[in-house]
């Protein structure tokens, strides 16, 4: 039985040694498969995503009198059998993996400028390579990566990351550290929520939570969970210029 | 295509990632391969006071606070370590001698506890390490948690083959060579040369020879305590080693048969061919215990030491039935281990080998077979089980004292470690086997102690010390002795509770000014006559009452409860500590309180003549005493008297007294017998239990005297209203909170408990008991009167209420309406919130009560059906110690009023045996048991008496003539005191005269 969330009072490190507003190592990379016209691979600690985009293109199927003016964003999540502990298969149509699909498809919709593309689908597939909490977080980053690489125009990035509630200490004082960016484990053990900014100016465009906390913690949750979104967005711009530069460097030198 | 290298770049300069993987076994068979990464940092403070340097990196919260340093600047000095010393110890140092770092006082301060050390023992026991959490929110103990596994420096990884132990070891004596070097460094810093040992713990050879290479200061347990003042006392707080005891293993040979493995056990409980339940021995017969098993209605019996296998009273056992040639009929005779086990030597199994069963034991069973055997045409031999395997140990602390003939030197100043037994008070307890090397000392004195393992070689269960309570049958060490015994928490509320209550102390008054935020939705009853009626010299007052005539000529009658949940705020550290706690414990010369003096006696307290919150239930009664409306409010009020039970009663009868207050009592008094007769007439039980009072000498509180309790009409005029304001609140709180309301219920007590007692009624006296129902049994009841004898009727009431089952608290979703009913009270639904000074059921019915009128939202804790569920399982455990602990108390109180006296009273025969018979004596609530070796004209002649368990008696042949005990026989007994052997309390001793 090795160590829960509840010795994080002790000493305020978190069960793998990070502080409360630390997060994990972002590590990213764009154009790893050639064969889409956007992809880039993402890993937020031991969440692996691989994402590749392709379109914007002609509908496969021509849903009725389609006269949408906005090209559509449809996402396929695929979870893969071995990127959990336990090896499962899992139904395509599984409720929570068509609930992903859907909040990133919704978050992307409004920073995409779609009307660009009128009658045409863009289709991004996330490739849930290893998982280890922040799955919906790191989802939406890797896809953000994805489309900028396959020069999808879009307002700005959408970065995300979760937030949970430690516990307390002591039930006298409400002394709680909000937690950022969490691991697998602690996922599973403490109230969490996910968020997603568009921008610098931090505009939230997708917030979930699905475990109860109480109502006077959540603010400083989700003040940390804004924090962390900048922090990420910084990280995704850069991984996003440096490939620039070296795509340039490639072409001019 | 673009190679995906995985970078280990670090995202911040002081934190570098590694990773740690691990295979893990789930139940089902599966293999887990974990990966987790590993932050590895270099913020993480040493957190001694010495330091600066750590003060400056030490990250703070969210809350922009950091830790306080834990660890003193100037630790302790021993004569080894004379600059003062940091311990740091191993992991099997905390399995082995938790209770050593327990210890009060000046040794085993500033420790590190280290994280290796900390996931090993919760990995080994969690009991353990929940204690070891415990301690290190000890603010007076300095302990400190260093994560070195997520410190830089100390990190170790494991190499290829090593194993998981060696790896620890060695992460543990690298943490410990760190803190040396830091400290040092810390201390140069500051331009000192002195700079405190850090000291490895451990027992382990190869870690402290490792560590002594490797320059390491390191001890094993044993020589630094060694180095300790006070060692003595220490050295017996540590268990046994298990080296110890496998080098005794090999010699010695197996006692008890060896237990299933436990997925065996799981899967015999399965499917049905073991049982589980919980172990529970006699208390006339120690050598007998009953499970009982969901499977069958009545218990199994389980017979012999063999049988049972090692299981304490209270452990939760599975058991598998044996063939039935075993099977076995209840003891009817009464055995103690005093008698059977005198003779034994506490040694010996270290040399040689031994039985489990005694010759004496096999013959007390012989004997017992035969008997059996001999009524065989009756049927009434029992299933008999035998344990198998054991699912969880309930083992506490006990508290008992040295058998002084297990004593072998009785020098005060020799200090040869020897092994003694270990009685403990409470009999159904098997003797421990304890080593000590302050075994002279420790005779006639009560001591604490606790079971560490029972091996299958070793016939008694094996202890080590806690500490000694005092000297046997001194006020003090008896006391806290049933307070240990009953687990009530008894230590002063610590700070934390104490910084809850209001700043303004005693000098807290109700606002004066309507504006004030406390009496927003609060009804101002100042102006009603209310009174409050208690026993005498009660400081707590709980309830007060009112009542008057309205022009419709119905009755307005208010009970009004001290509003302690305005005081006590859900979760605070006070709430918690009164959750816990559960209840005011009451023993004869001290109350143990549930909250702080300050609210209980002062705030709270309902003290007339002054302004207090309240929260009042006021109903419109009309003459019938029926319900036409109720209101629930929080109130102010102002009681006008506080009588005791005698002054008012005294008041209503004195025909002189004419004023409102006197009128409205007498209303009360009138309306409330109303609500008696209508109780009694839905089939509500009168039932009796022997309670008597000690009076106490008022300076010293040396027992005088001892009465038993009156009851007037007063008594029930308050028990009456109070009934009805708890079933009205109950039924508010259910509707409000189908889910999660916290009722109480008093299950209908099955057929088969009334069985002996029914027998007993008709074969003694021709009498019946019904027990369809509780009218039945109210009924039945009334008519158990023997014309010649008026106390008769109220032993079969005493023995009546033993049959009953006991009432508890349960939260409203877990059991189906039909459930509810209260059975004592013959009422539908009911909950407890009259006295929630004294008991925390009523203070958490009082929150639901405050949400049901929306005076305040209701607490996120008082919404969850599991937490209420919690709540529910401990307070009903905390009622039932307090009224143990309550009549142990009474029981040592008598014990003592008739300490050096010999009196003649009159008692009942209420049970007996074939060897001996229980008297109780209504005159001092006691009872005792008179053991036909007792008698001296029986003497040798034991034998020959006659045991008719039929006809319920027993013929004595020893005397000229021969004579007969019957059950409820009235006798007379000459009553002195003696001190008993076998548990060492003060004891009434009966003696049969007559």
């Amino acid at each position: 039985m090795p160590l829960d969330t509840s010795t994080y009072a002790l000493a305020h490190l978190r069960l793998d040694g990070r502080r409360w507003n630390e997060l994990r190592r972002l590590h990213a990379s764009l154009s790893v498969q050639s064969s889409s016209d956007g992809s880039a691979y993402l890993e937020q600690g031991n969440t692996k995503i691989l994402a590749t985009v392709s379109g914007p293109q002609e509908p496969v199927r021509r849903t009725g009198r389609d006269g949408s003016s906005e090209a559509k964003i449809e996402v396929e999540v695929n979870v893969t059998p071995f990127s959990g502990t336990d090896r499962k298969r899992r139904a395509k149509g599984e409720k929570r993996v068509q609930e992903l699909q859907l909040t990133v498809a919704r978050a992307f919709q409004g920073v995409v400028l779609g009307h660009l593309y009128p009658h045409s689908v863009v289709e991004v597939r996330l490739h849930v390579l290893s998982q280890d909490g922040s799955l919906l977080a790191a989802c939406l980053n890797a896809a953000t990566l994805a489309l900028i690489d396959a020069g999808i125009p879009m307002t700005d990035y959408i970065a995300a990351c979760t937030v949970a509630s430690s516990p307390s200490s002591d039930q006298s004082i409400d002394d709680s550290d909000p937690l950022l960016d969490l691991n697998g484990l602690e996922e599973q053990e403490l109230p969490f929520l996910s968020i997603a900014t568009s921008g610098e100016e931090g505009k939230v465009c997708v917030l979930m939570m699905e475990t109860k906390v109480q109502m006077a913690r959540l603010e400083a949750m989700v003040s940390v969970g804004l924090d962390g979104c900048g922090q990420i967005r910084g990280i995704l711009d850069e991984v996003v210029r440096q490939h620039g530069k070296r795509v340039l460097e490639a072409k001019v030198g | 295509m673009t190679s995906l290298k995985r970078s280990h770049a670090s995202t911040a300069p002081t934190t570098t990632l590694s990773s740690k993987t691990y295979l893990r076994t789930l139940k089902s068979g599966k293999v887990q391969k974990i990966v987790r990464e590993l932050y590895l940092r270099q913020d993480i403070p040493c957190s001694s006071q010495l330091c600066t340097a750590c003060l400056d990196l030490a990250p703070p919260s969210f809350h922009r606070k950091t830790e306080p340093f834990v660890l003193s600047a100037t630790p302790a000095a021993t004569k080894q370590y004379p600059q003062g010393h940091y311990l740091v110890p191993d992991t099997n140092a905390f399995l082995s001698a938790m209770d050593l770092f327990e210890t009060e006082g000046a040794a085993f301060q500033d420790v590190i506890v280290l994280q290796t050390v900390l996931e090993e023992v919760k990995n080994r026991s969690l009991p353990l390490y929940n204690r070891l959490i415990a301690l290190t929110k000890n603010e007076g103990k300095r302990f400190y948690v260093f994560f070195n596994d997520f410190r830089l420096e100390t990190y170790v990884q494991r190499d290829a083959g090593e194993t998981i132990n060696d790896r620890n070891d060695r992460a543990v004596r690298k943490a410990c060579a760190w803190y040396a070097e830091h400290l040092r460094q810390a201390v140069t810093a500051r331009q000192s040369a002195r700079y405190p040992a850090v000291i490895m713990i451990s027992n382990d050879k190869d870690s402290l020879r490792k560590a002594n290479a490797e320059d390491i200061e390191a001890s094993n347990l044993e020589s630094y305590v060694k180095g300790l003042p006070d060692a003595d006392r220490l050295l017996d707080m540590v268990a046994s080693s298990r080296e110890q005891r496998l080098a005794r293993e090999t010699k010695a040979e197996t006692l008890y048969p060896e237990y299933l493995s436990m997925s065996a056990m799981l899967t015999g409980v399965k499917n049905g061919t073991l049982h589980q339940g919980i172990f529970n021995v006699s208390p006339y017969n120690y050598l007998e215990g009953t499970v009982h098993v969901p499977a069958f209605d009545r218990a199994l019996i389980v017979q012999g030491r063999e049988n049972s296998n090692r299981a304490v009273s209270g452990d939760i056992v599975v058991i598998e039935v044996l063939p039935k040639d075993q099977w076995k009929a209840p003891s009817s005779k009464v055995i103690e281990e005093e008698d059977l086990g005198k003779n034994e030597n506490a040694e010996v199994d270290e040399d040689s080998s031994e039985a489990i069963v005694t010759e004496r034991e096999r013959r007390a069973l012989q004997e017992e077979v035969r008997r059996a055997h001999g009524q065989v045409a009756e049927g009434k031999k029992q299933p008999t089980a035998k344990v198998v395997g054991i699912i969880k140990r309930n083992w506490r602390q006990y508290v008992g004292h040295v058998d002084k003939d297990s004593v072998r030197t009785r020098t005060k100043d020799s200090r040869a470690q020897q092994t003694v037994f270990l009685v403990p008070m409470d009999k159904r307890i098997p003797k421990i086997r304890v080593r000590t090397r302050q075994a002279a000392g420790l005779l006639g004195q009560r001591v604490l102690v606790t079971i560490d393992t029972w091996d299958r070689e070793s016939r008694y269960p094996v202890g080590h010390f806690i500490r000694s309570l005092g000297e046997l049958e001194t006020k003090g060490a008896e006391t806290e002795a049933l307070l240990l015994e009953w687990d009530v928490q008894y230590r002063p509320f610590p700070r934390t509770v104490l910084d809850c209550l209001p700043p303004e102390g005693h000098e807290w008054e109700v606002p004066k000014s309507v504006d004030d935020p406390g009496w927003t939705g609060r009804r101002d009853l100042t102006d009603l006559l209310i009174c409050s009626i208690d026993p005498p010299g009660c400081v707590d007052i709980d309830d007060a009452l009112h009542a008057r005539l309205l022009p419709n000529g119905n009755f307005e009658v208010g009970v009004h409860i001290a509003d302690v949940s305005h005081f006590v705020k859900p979760n605070n550290a006070m709430d918690k500590e009164a959750s816990l706690r559960g209840t005011t414990v009451y023993l004869v010369d001290k109350r143990i309180d549930m909250l702080p003096m300050l609210l209980g006696t002062d705030l709270c307290s309902l003290k007339p003549y002054i302004e207090r919150y309240a929260f009042s239930v006021i109903w419109e009664l009309d003459k019938n005493a029926d319900i036409v409306s109720s209101t629930f409010t929080k109130s102010v009020i102002r009681s006008r008297e506080a009588f005791s039970y005698e002054a008012a009663q005294l008041r209503i009868d004195d025909k002189s007294q004419q004023d409102d207050l006197t009128k409205g009592m007498r209303h009360l008094m009138m309306l409330s017998k109303r609500l008696r007769a209508k109780r009694m007439a839905a089939g509500a039980l009168n039932l009796a239990s022997p309670e008597v009072r000690v009076q106490t000498e008022s300076e010293t509180s040396d027992p005088v005297d001892v009465q038993t309790k009156q009851l007037l009409d007063t008594n029930q005029l308050v028990e009456e209203f109070m009934l009805l304001a708890n079933i009205s609140v109950a039924s508010k709180i259910y509707e409000a909170f189908p889910q999660t309301a916290l009722l109480r219920r008093h299950a209908a007590p099955p057929k088969t408990n009334f069985e002996e007692l029914g027998n007993q009624l008709k074969v003694k006296k021709g009498m019946e008991l019904h027990t369809d129902s509780s009218k039945a049994v109210a009924d039945s009841l009334d008519k158990c009167v023997d014309q010649s004898e008026p106390f008769f009727n109220t032993l079969v009431r005493i023995l009546a209420t033993r049959c009953m089952m006991s009432a508890e608290y349960f939260c409203s979703g877990t059991q189906a309406p039909s459930e509810f009913r209260h059975y004592g009270l013959a009422s539908e639904i009911y909950t407890h919130f009259t006295s929630p000074i004294r008991r925390y059921a009523d203070l958490e019915a009082h929150r639901q009560l405050a949400a049901a009128i929306d005076y305040e939202p209701l607490d996120a804790s008082l919404q969850s059906k599991s937490k209420i569920e919690a709540v529910c399982k401990n307070i009903n455990v905390r009622h039932r110690n307090a009224q143990m602990a309550g009549r142990a108390s009474v029981e040592y109180y008598v014990g003592q009023a008739l300490k050096g006296r010999v009196l003649e009273e009159d008692g009942f025969i209420m049970r007996i045996f074939s060897n001996g018979f229980v008297v109780f004596v209504p005159r001092f609530g006691i009872e005792g048991l008179i053991r036909l070796r007792d008698l001296p004209e029986e003497v040798g002649r034991e034998q020959d008496s006659v045991f008719d368990s039929e006809d319920y008696s027993l013929t004595l042949r020893g005397g000229k003539v021969e004579r007969k005990v019957e059950l409820f026989q009235k006798v007379t007994v000459k009553i002195s005191d003696e001190a008993e052997e076998s548990t060492g309390k003060r004891k009434i001793k009966l003696q049969l005269t007559k």
